[in-house]
């Protein structure tokens, strides 16, 4: 039984062939993934919050806590 | 190996098929577009007439074979048979039997290679008394 001559040229680059195409685009959607499934929605944590977030009315129930040394609870 | 890869990704991958023929037997792994693109018969007929020198010495062996393994190919059975055969006129029977061991890690997972190349070097094999690591039970760790 007379073996028949296999391919013996080019093997690392028909293996490239297919898989580098493959390698940048997990690359890519792995990428994608994490900006549209954790930055994008930290991002819209952060604007949520500062929309409607009332400055004043947090510096003043701070002051009444107490925690701040220049100026002091009213009352105080 | 790496001057492929490159050439690969900067050229694009599809793009292959069309220069496939001609590119895979590198001259010396250089892609040059200008001169003349080496064959793969001319570049099997330059590596058999190196190892055929008549007064080859160790070193032009070692560096031939490192710099022959260093390409995207497993050698053609005719270039191994004059590479074993410098080994015999050096007396290096070391050196005879790590190139089949070379031939069959170049194969990496096309396990059909190896079989192939031992078939084809099979005469050549007899006539040197060159022994496969096989035989002397060296090919398993």
């Amino acid at each position: 039984m007379s073996l028949p001559k296999p391919a013996m040229r080019g093997l690392l680059a028909k293996r490239l062939r297919f898989h580098l195409p493959i390698a940048f685009g997990l690359s890519l959607i792995a990428a994608a993934a994490f900006k549209f499934g954790v930055t994008e929605p930290r991002k819209k944590a952060y604007a949520d919050f500062y929309k409607h977030y009332d400055s004043m009315k947090e510096f003043s129930a701070m002051k009444e806590a107490g925690i701040f040394e220049s100026v002091r609870p009213t009352g105080k | 190996m790496f001057r492929a890869a490159l050439r690969l990704s900067v050229s694009g991958a599809r793009s292959l098929t069309r220069t496939r023929p001609q590119y895979t037997a590198s001259i010396a792994a250089r892609s040059y577009s200008h001169g003349k693109q080496e064959t793969d018969e001319e570049f099997d007929a330059r590596w058999v007439t190196y190892f055929n020198k008549p007064d080859i010495d160790a070193w032009e062996l070692r560096k031939g074979m490192n710099t022959l393994i260093g390409y995207d190919l497993v050698p053609e059975p005719k270039i191994l048979e004059a590479a074993l055969r410098a080994c015999r006129r050096l007396n290096d029977l070391a050196s005879a039997i790590r190139i089949l061991e070379a031939v069959k890690d170049k194969s990496g997972p096309h396990k059909e290679i190896y079989p192939y190349v031992l078939q084809e070097l099979q005469p050549t094999l007899s006539e040197l008394g060159i022994p496969t690591p096989e035989e002397l039970g060296i090919d398993k760790a």
